[in-house]
Parts: structure tokens; C-alpha cells; sequence
């Protein structure tokens, strides 16, 4: 949908985002990664057109660009205007045609369950109301592309329920979504395509679905201590791990899991568990905020 | 395109008018109006009447921008311009509430000021308000350009220079070239005094060619920006319009569609940082 090209943005010395080459895909939900600093939020601005890059270009992938849906990270809307006459606005502004404004700007209350607060004045909302209300208004008039920047920060664990469950709709619409956040666990619920920013770098960027399978290990788990076998496992290969009683195998050590279980069987270790697992996103996302190699397709 | 840039003109007037800025340009009026035409005095001339609401609505429509732009350069716009093809929409929409709320406040005034005030024919009635108009677009459009929502880098600072430039050229006796010769003689007479003869030279053949060019382009050029003010002025005055003064609203509005398509450019290419 829209490709980033060698994109770099300064804020005078600072360089917030540096270099990004990155393809935003149609009907993708691409989730954005990374510590705060890292450059999430400008991104956001530089592909919203809010900011102009320093270097390189961002171009819409077929010559025409998309119809946005903006949710911001703060959570600011005008002064002294209720919910309903705001999204009348936006929807105004999404070329949504008069007759079916009312109609539109229910359909959205009612997927954020905002409806109860039509009439409320936006200054006396919660947080939570206004983390909805942001999203019912970047909803309005099916934008082709919705960047929504961290859009279940302050909420309580069931509206981080409902704002993932919304966006799980979108998916299944094939809308294209790019989102923040530091939830990982929703993440990995609600996106198909994740890209973890470090100081203004892609560091790790793949389909959710190929992360999830990134670096296979073995945990073979005995009832005792494996101090005393600990050094013939880890002179098998160097990817096998031994700590207290387990033993970790990875990657091509996999292979070895028969040989391992016959050492400890051998040495009289009871195995009381094997456990075939793959990396979790906050493995990835950890060794990657820390500039570890990880992988990627 | 029209729908939106409606949308945005009447949130930016509401915002405006909801507000303490906006009930106190409201009171303001009501003030110039008892200090400006004190209905217990006497009928006020049509041309004071004229000049007087005309010089309040450039000064109004100046402030009222400026209020108007600082809302819409404000972080919970982010939402509303990530839906607009164009930036010049906002930007248009800043132009069209601002006029709006100062035309209103202006109209205000002139109807307050029919009270006791002079008495309009048709005609004179439908002469005044393209006057007003042209003279608040242009005072707006310079708004823009002094505000945050379009100054980028330099921006403002070299548009007003300039304007300060060629009013100090203008406010000069005898034009800009008389007083170059004047500071030229000046300063050769001061290389003579401390026996820099070849300075002293140079400044007075600079002196005495500047004399000699007299009333130069140069003094028209610095003269010619202001030439619709002062046209319709002394229009306003003499109660009737020549032919060439009856296009200075023409001129002033050219200005203004200039200026405007500078702030529009400028608008367009900044880096958007709203205040939050």
C-alpha cells in the first residue's frame, strides 16, 4: 500500500527515524515494536504526511494515496464539543454523505461501545472513553489505511479486550491497520506483520506468523539436579544449555534430543518432561530492542 | 473539498466564538463603539465612519487570524488533518472562520454605529463593504503569515522585514533616494573632516548622483505597495472614487491571493508539530 524508501527524519542532531526501508502491506495489520524513543510516533507523523522525511521518499504503492484513519497517541480532541458532534465532524471530513452521517457515526459508537456516551461532552470523558472515542473517529468512513498509535494505552484489561477485538474485526475485513504499542501480548493477538524499531532502526521485521516460529528449542526437564552431566551435554553441541535441571537444546541441537535423554537416562536422571517451544514475541522482542541477532525470514 | 473546508471554518468559528478570546473581541467592540462613536455626540462624518470601521476590521481581522490560526495549529487537529487531501483546506478553513468571526464583529460595529451615526443611501451602503472586505482579506492573509500555523523557518521575519523595509522607505522626507543622498553627503563631509579625502570622494560622487536621480524608481517602488491605501483613503474623502482609485480593493485583493498562495506553499511543505 505505501512503501518507505531509505526514510530518515531529524530533529535537529537527533535522528529520530534513520534509514527505514519498510513496505506497508494491504490488509495487513502491521504492528510497530519498540522502546519509547525509538521512533514509533514519528513514524506514524512522517507516514501520515504530518512530517516531511529529511532523505528518501515515501511513495503510495499504485501512484494513489490511501484515505487515512489517524488515531494520535495523546488523547486530545477540541475543547467543549460532545462525542456525537465530534465524530459528525470527522465524518464530515471523510466525505461521508449528509444522509448517512447519523447513521455512520452510530455504526462506530457501537463498535467502540461508546454509545452510551453520544451525548457527553468530550472533557468529561475517562480515559478509556477517550481511547475509544479516538478510535471510533480514525473508524469513521473506512479510511484505506488506519495508523493507530498505541491505541489501548490507559485502558483496563476488558477495553484492551474490546479494542483488540475490533481491530481483529478490521482484520477479517482485510483492512490495512499499522499500530503501536507496548502490549506485547495483544500483538501478537491482533497483528500479521510486526517490525520492532530500535533508536530510529528497523532491527527485526517479518510476518507474525514466521516470528512466532523463529528458534525452535527442546526443554528437557529431570527431577534432579544436572550439575554432575552438565558438562558432557554442553560438549555434545554448542547450542545445548543446562541449568539446574534442565536442559535447553536449540536449533540443529534438536537432533540430539534421543542422545541427551540416553545420557541423562544413563547417569540415572529421571526425565520428567519434554517440551518442544518456540521463541515468544517478548524473547524476540527483547533480544532485538537489545541489538541481538535474531533471525528473520 | 467544499464540504470539508465547511466543516473545518465552522469548528474553528464555534471554537473561536465558545471562548474567553472570542467573548472578549465580542466586549471589545462594544467598547471601541461607545469610545469610537459615542452616541451622546454628535453625527460622525460618513468618511470618519468609513475609515474608522474600516481601519477597526483590518485591525480585528489581524487578531482574530491570529486566534483562529493558534486553534488550528493545536495537536487535537492531528485526527481531523490526516482526513483532508490537501493542507490548503486547514489553511482555508483558518482564512474563511477568521473572516467570518471579524466580518461579524466589523458588521457589529458599522450597525452600532448607524445609531446617531450618518445616513446611508443605497448606493453608499453597497460601496463601503468591498472597501472593508479587501482591506481584512489582506490583514488576515498577513496574519497567516505572522502566526506558527504557516511561518516556517525565517519566514515571517523576512515578510515583515520587508514591510517595515518599505514603510521606513516610505516614512522617509523627500523618498528614500533624497535621504541616501543626505546620509552619502553626510558622511562624505565626515571623511573630510578627518582628512580621508578618496572616502570622501567616493561618498560625495555617490551623494550627487543619488541627488541626481531624484524622484527615482526607486522612491515609486517604495511608494507603490501602499498607493491602494492611500487611494481609497483619499477616495473615502473626497466622497467619490476615480476610475483608478475604484481598483485599489482590485489591487489589494491581488495582494492578498499573492500572499495567500505564498502562506499556502509554506503551509503545505512544513513539518507539522501542533502545540498540544
Amino acid at each position: 500500500m505505501i512503501t518507505l524508501s531509505n526514510v530518515t527524519k531529524r530533529y535537529y542532531t537527533l535522528v529520530a527515524v534513520d534509514d527505514i526501508n519498510l513496505t506497508i502491506p494491504r490488509g495487513e495489520v502491521l504492528g510497530v515494536l519498540g522502546p519509547n524513543g525509538a521512533g514509533k510516533t514519528t513514524l506514524f507523523r512522517l507516514i501520515a504526511g504530518f512530517l516531511n522525511p529529511d532523505r528518501g521518499e515515501i511513495t503510495p504503492q499504485n501512484g494513489v494515496w490511501p484515505t487515512l484513519g489517524y488515531k494520535p497517541e495523546q488523547l486530545l480532541f477540541p475543547a467543549r464539543m460532545r462525542v456525537r458532534p465530534y465524530l459528525e465532524m470527522v465524518a464530515n471530513l471523510a466525505n461521508i454523505p449528509r444522509a448517512q452521517v447519523r447513521e455512520r457515526v452510530s455504526e462506530s459508537l457501537a463498535r467502540v461501545r461508546l454509545e452510551g456516551a453520544a451525548q457527553k461532552n468530550i472533557g468529561d470523558c475517562s480515559k478509556g472513553m477517550r481511547q475509544r472515542l479516538a478510535l471510533a473517529q480514525a473508524l469513521l468512513g473506512r479510511p484505506s489505511l488506519l495508523l493507530l498509535d498505541e491505541p489501548t494505552n490507559g485502558l483496563d484489561p476488558e477495553g484492551q479486550d474490546d479494542i483488540c477485538r475490533v481491530i481483529e474485526e478490521l482484520r477479517a475485513d482485510g483492512q490495512t491497520v499499522v499500530l503501536s504499542s507496548h502490549q506485547l501480548h495483544e500483538v501478537t493477538r491482533v497483528c500479521t506483520e510486526l517490525v520492532i524499531l530500535k533508536q530510529g532502526r528497523v532491527h527485526f521485521r517479518s510476518s507474525m506468523e514466521a516470528a512466532l516460529t523463529l528458534r525452535p528449542h527442546v526443554v528437557i526437564r529431570s527431577d534432579s539436579d544436572l550439575s554432575d552431566v552438565s558438562a558432557i551435554l554442553t560438549s555434545l553441541h554448542p547450542q545445548i544449555t543446562v541449568y539446574d535441571n534442565q536442559v535447553s537444546l536449540e536449533d540443529e541441537a534438536i537432533q540430539l534430543r534421543r542422545h541427551v535423554l540416553s545420557v541423562l537416562v544413563g547417569a540415572g536422571h529421571d526425565v520428567v518432561g519434554v517440551e518442544q517451544k518456540r521463541a515468544t514475541l517478548e524473547e524476540i522482542y527483547a533480544e532485538a530492542v537489545q541489538w541481538h541477532n535474531v533471525s528473520s525470514r | 473539498m467544499a464540504q470539508r473546508i465547511f466543516t473545518l471554518t465552522i469548528y474553528l468559528f464555534r471554537s473561536l466564538l465558545y471562548s474567553l478570546p472570542g467573548l472578549l473581541y465580542i466586549l471589545a467592540t462594544l467598547v471601541l463603539w461607545r469610545v469610537l462613536f459615542d452616541p451622546t455626540q454628535g453625527t460622525p462624518e460618513l468618511s470618519y465612519y468609513t475609515l474608522v470601521i474600516g481601519l477597526f476590521g483590518a485591525g480585528v481581522t489581524f487578531l482574530v487570524t491570529l486566534s483562529v490560526a493558534g486553534r488550528a495549529y493545536r495537536a487535537a487537529n492531528y485526527p481531523l488533518l490526516a482526513r483532508l487531501p490537501s493542507r490548503v483546506e486547514h489553511l482555508t478553513a483558518v482564512l474563511g472562520a477568521s473572516l467570518l468571526f471579524a466580518v461579524l464583529l466589523q458588521l457589529l460595529l458599522a450597525l452600532l454605529a448607524l445609531f446617531r451615526g450618518p445616513s446611508l443611501a443605497t448606493v453608499q451602503a453597497l460601496e463601503i463593504p468591498p472597501l472593508w472586505l479587501a482591506v481584512d482579506i489582506l490583514a488576515a492573509v498577513l496574519a497567516l503569515h505572522a502566526s506558527d500555523l504557516v511561518t516556517t523557518g525565517w519566514s515571517r521575519v523576512f515578510l515583515y522585514s520587508l514591510l517595515a523595509l518599505f514603510l521606513f522607505g516610505r516614512s522617509l522626507e523627500g523618498g528614500p533616494t533624497s535621504w541616501a543622498a543626505q546620509r552619502a553627503m553626510a558622511a562624505a563631509g565626515w571623511f573630510l573632516g578627518h582628512n580621508l579625502l578618496g572616502f570622501s570622494d567616493l561618498f560625495m560622487g555617490i551623494g550627487r548622483w543619488l541627488s541626481s536621480a531624484g524622484n527615482s524608481v526607486v522612491d515609486q517602488l517604495f511608494g507603490l505597495p501602499f498607493w491602494p491605501f492611500e487611494a481609497m483613503t483619499d477616495a473615502i474623502r473626497s466622497g467619490a472614487f476615480t476610475s483608478a482609485q475604484a481598483l485599489a480593493p482590485a489591487i489589494l485583493l491581488l495582494y492578498a491571493a499573492v500572499l495567500f498562495i505564498l502562506a499556502a506553499d509554506l503551509f503545505a511543505s512544513k513539518d507539522l508539530f501542533l502545540t498540544e
